[in-house]
């Protein structure tokens, strides 16, 4: 299974890491488009999770149904060490190739 | 969008429980709902919430799909998933080919719309059941006279049939009424129905304010009580319920107000009745006679009761009635008819023709859109054959093109909607006034449901063929694109396919020649009378004033005097009936030298009840003896004029003139004179026996008249000079109608009328399209063969050759389809053969002028793509390869 993360992939993971307990798909779609403007439907979000789950980044538990959701039971997503460790060095070569280029930034 | 009214649409919420993958279904919608709830429906109201949620749910599948991981998770939704692909691959396709699309869409479009708009105007009337309880059980009652006719009946053969046959539930009398509505602002006159009192309960249908009529209301000593229709009241009486319990002035008579209908009553055996009394008929003696027949019979069966059961039992009542009264019966007995037939078996055999017309159309415009496909078909094998190398199934391919042509055909079925809403428009404008339940004309649910069904039907039909060919050969040898040449079976289905096209459409082109054949057959008919600039304006008198009949006499009198001084009138007179207006006023004539032993059976006549100079006006030829004159009044000797076929009738090989006849009373008429016949009726049928009589030597004053005057210009631009003439005599008499005699002969023919322009405009529709389809073979036979024409040329073949090669072409399919379609037309022609007139079903001259024309148009279609051929220039093809 690729280590890769899509650009998209990380926001996700970031959202995850940043809700703790409480992260299932309203929360996570609307951390990030709170934090990053990006408004994104429940589809994409839903795949991006799917995704992650088969990449074996992320782990999930059943919640309780609640009369809001029609009674349906939510879904919790839980980011798991390898994800988290993914993640990191994902985070890192993108530090490591933008750095440098603060200065010239304004330039290009 | 579907949906409750709080809750998330429905529809979405179904697609996402069907097709979304098991393990994230349950997650995914709760998440949808949630935000839908808490957020969306509160910050941005229901609608703006649902369009949220439907674009979410848009999105889902594709977005979803994409995943592998979620694909393999579920079995549900790969279907839709191929499908939506499918859709947004064929809607691109069908935007890169917009004059593709367009002819495509648009030829359906008025083929589904078309069949949809006549399908509205027929359903109600054909197809659907009577706006009644149990409406099976509603039936006419009618006396049969010796000839199978239908007539009338007398209050008396009414009764007795009431009180002795056990089948009616119940039953009622009918009879015509108009009467002027007084007392409140202008006079008018208003039609109505005078009716026995169990009408509506028959119907099964109660007013919606007061009561309905009672047996006491219906007595000969009752106060006159009058239930108004819905439109009536709201129209007239401003919709005021406080009116009901108090009386109305009726033509200066009180009548209470005891009930309005509801607005949904539909009064088929009467559309134009806006009011209702009883006929006040029920007393130890009947007033009305035995052979006064001039009411018509309704009833309702009992449950389980069948009209044989019913027609077996009023045959032997019929029989009965004929043994004890034998001097008023006719002996042909009592018959029952189901409502519905008899309010429909008129029109019937026009709607028919015009529904297999509309019928033929829709069938053309197929042929013409899948012509259209299959030629798209051939042109985009390489692309088929690509897509099979890049591992399509063939089932993929098939399903690709069919979603393309099922997409096509609805989108001409929304187009076709638009059509038929306009066609239902102009169809009830056009409409012959004889045409039932009018008002049940629109275009519903069930027919929208109708033109969806027809729509896909046909998109799955046009769908399959191109999509069987196009795959069908070889899709690997397709890559190979060096020829773009047709393949043989593909090119066999699209010469079919116009053949069939031609032979509908010269079906068509047929019919409407037929039809017009008839008309100029029925407009060629002598009327018995000059039509031209004769304007007629009928006039009803009412009011206490006149309620002498001198009076009457003198007002009319008047009338035509004060008529005579409007400068450019050159004759006038008033008379009871007028020809070709629907009036209908037919007279028991007894003989003096040839009486028939049973009275009943004695011969009837048009009444014209005509105030001197009528003949004249009318321009109607004195053919022996004299004319009607100021001298024949009253205190003079009782006199009549007969038409001419009735003369042959009573007294053939006689001369009549002298001869004397009654009507009904001891008073002996002399004959003065015989006329030309005239049609009353319509231009078409037969009968013409009439007889005119001087208004005032006629036992009782009509209270409706016409005036018939003739001009020396336009009798039209005098009508409003006559209006004046007329109110200069009395202000508050109401005039009904004003027609110039020319109007009223086309409103004569209307139904065949109505039938014709329908005929017309499809056939119009069918050419073109025949046109079209021919037109479309042959450029892609030009577009194929270019190199072949290129060495045919380069050989020696001249200009001339080589367009007569692609003209024989075109030639050669009209001809095959010609002869098909002439057999067809035969064989159909009966259909139409209850509209024609003078001219048979096979008529030659039709057949012969309709084929040259169709001919024609075949030769203008071939003309295009022949002398594109002959332009072909061989250097340059052949430079090509």
């Amino acid at each position: 299974m690729s280590t890769h993360l899509g650009e998209f992939e990380q926001l996700v993971l970031l959202a995850l890491l940043r809700l703790g307990e409480e992260a299932y798909g309203v929360a996570v779609q609307k951390e990030i488009a709170s934090e990053t403007g990006r408004r994104v439907s429940f589809a994409t979000v839903y795949t991006t999770l799917a995704r992650l789950e088969v990449k074996g980044f992320v782990a999930t538990r059943q919640g309780d149904p609640t009369p809001e959701r029609g009674g349906r039971r939510k879904k919790y997503f839980e980011i798991n060490a390898l994800g988290k460790r993914t993640l990191k060095e994902s985070l890192r070569a993108i530090r490591t190739m933008a750095r440098g280029l603060d200065a010239s930034w304004d330039t290009l | 969008m579907s949906g409750g009214d709080e809750g998330p649409p429905r529809l979405a919420m179904w697609l996402l429980e069907r097709f979304l993958a098991g393990d994230v279904r349950e997650a995914f919608i709760g998440d949808l709902e949630e935000v839908f709830r808490e957020t969306m429906l509160a910050a941005r109201g229901t609608r703006a919430a649902r369009l949220w949620f439907w674009r979410e749910v848009l999105s889902a599948p594709l977005t979803v799909r994409r995943d592998p991981a979620l694909q393999t998770a579920s079995g549900g939704d790969g279907m839709l998933m191929n499908l939506l692909a499918d859709v947004r691959y064929a809607l691109r396709l069908l935007a890169r080919r917009p004059a593709f699309t367009a002819l495509a869409a648009f030829t359906l479009a008025l083929g589904i719309g078309a069949t949809t708009a006549i399908f509205s105007a027929v359903k109600p009337i054909l197809f659907e059941p009577l706006p009644y309880p149990h409406p099976g059980r509603v039936m006419m009652v009618w006396e049969m006279d010796q000839d199978g006719g239908k007539s009338n009946l007398g209050f008396p053969t009414y009764r007795d049939i009431t009180k002795q046959s056990t089948s009616f539930e119940t039953t009622a009398a009918i009879g015509g009424w108009s009467a002027t509505i007084t007392g409140r602002g202008e006079p008018e006159s208003v039609n109505g129905q005078r009716v026995s009192y169990g009408f509506f309960r028959t119907f099964g249908v109660a007013p919606a304010l007061g009561r309905d009529f009672v047996s006491a209301d219906d007595a000969t000593s009752a106060e006159r009580v009058v239930i108004l229709s819905d439109a009536l009241w709201r129209r007239r009486f401003a919709g005021d319920a406080s009116l009901v319990g108090k009386p109305i002035s009726l033509a200066g008579v009180p009548y209470t107000l005891i009930g309005v209908m509801p607005k949904s009553f539909e009064n088929v055996l009467g559309p134009q009745a806006q009011m209702w009394t009883t006929l006040r008929y029920e007393g130890e003696v009947a007033p009305a006679c035995r052979t006064c027949r001039h009411l018509r019979m309704v009833a309702r069966l009992r449950p389980g009761v069948d009209e044989a059961s019913v027609n077996a039992e009023l045959s032997l009542l019929g029989r009965n009635l004929d043994r004890a009264y034998p001097n008023d019966y006719a002996k042909g007995g009592l018959h029952v008819v189901a409502l519905h037939d008899e309010v429909t078996s008129s029109v019937r055999p026009a709607l028919l023709a015009v529904l297999g017309a509309v019928g033929l159309v829709l069938l053309i415009a197929c042929a013409n859109v899948m012509n259209l496909l299959l030629a798209r078909g051939v042109q985009r094998q390489g692309e088929f054959a690509i897509r099979a190398a890049l591992g399509a199934s063939r089932v993929r391919v098939v399903r690709q093109l069919l979603t393309e042509s099922v997409l096509l055909s609805l989108v001409g079925g929304v187009l076709g909607l638009g059509v038929a809403v306009a066609g239902v428009r102009a169809l009830v404008w056009l409409s012959p006034a004889g045409l039932p339940r009018l008002t049940a004309i629109k275009v519903d649910a069930h027919v929208l449901l109708f033109a969806l069904a027809v729509t896909s039907l046909v998109g799955i039909l046009f769908g399959l063929l191109p999509a069987l060919h196009a795959t069908r050969s070889n899709l690997h040898h397709g890559i190979n694109l060096a020829s773009r040449r047709t393949t043989g079976s593909a090119r066999f289905t699209r010469t079919t396919l116009v053949i069939g096209e031609v032979a509908l459409a010269l079906m068509l082109l047929i019919g409407s020649g037929l039809l017009i054949r008839s008309m100029q057959r029925v407009f060629a008919v002598a009327s018995g009378f000059d039509a031209g600039h004769v304007v007629a304006v009928q006039i009803r008198t009412a009011g206490k004033t006149f309620n002498e009949d001198s009076a009457v006499w003198r007002f009319y009198d008047q009338v035509v005097q004060s008529v005579r001084a409007v400068p450019g009138v050159q004759s006038a007179a008033v008379t009871t009936q007028l020809p070709l207006s629907g009036d209908f006023d037919q007279q028991g004539v007894r003989s003096e030298s040839h009486p028939r032993a049973n009275p009943a059976e004695d011969p009837s006549a048009f009444r014209y009840a005509v105030s001197p100079g009528y003949l004249e006006t009318m321009g109607i030829r004195l053919r022996r003896g004299r004319l009607l004159n100021q001298q024949d009044g009253i205190g003079k000797p009782f006199v009549i004029v007969i038409s001419e076929s009735f003369a042959r009738r009573v007294w053939p090989g006689e001369d009549p003139i002298g001869q004397r006849v009654q009507f009904g009373s001891d008073t002996w008429y002399t004959i003065v004179g015989v006329v030309a016949d005239v049609k009353q009726t319509s231009l078409s049928a037969p009968e013409s026996d009439a007889f005119y009589v001087p208004a005032d030597q006629w036992s009782y004053a009509s209270n409706a008249m016409t005036l018939v005057v003739r001009t020396n210009g336009d009798p039209a631009l005098l009508s409003g000079a006559l209006r004046k003439a007329i109110w200069s005599v009395d202000k508050d008499q109401p005039i009904v109608r004003v027609a110039t005699m020319d109007e009223l002969r086309v409103v004569s023919e209307a139904q065949r009328r109505f039938a014709l322009i329908l005929f017309e405009c499809f056939a119009g529709i069918a050419a073109l399209l025949a046109a079209a389809g021919i037109y479309g073979v042959l450029a892609g036979s030009v577009a194929e063969r270019v190199r072949e024409i290129g060495v045919r040329s380069a050989l020696g073949a001249s200009r001339s050759d080589i367009l007569s090669m692609i003209v024989r072409e075109g030639l050669g399919m009209t001809l095959i389809g010609v002869v098909i379609g002439i057999i067809g037309a035969m064989v159909s022609s009966r259909v139409l053969a209850g509209l024609l007139f003078g001219v048979s079903g096979l008529d030659a001259v039709t057949y012969g002028s309709v084929t040259v024309l169709l001919g024609v148009i075949a030769l203008i279609a071939c003309a295009i793509p022949a002398w594109r051929a002959a332009r072909v220039d061989p250097a340059v093809t052949l430079r090509a390869d």
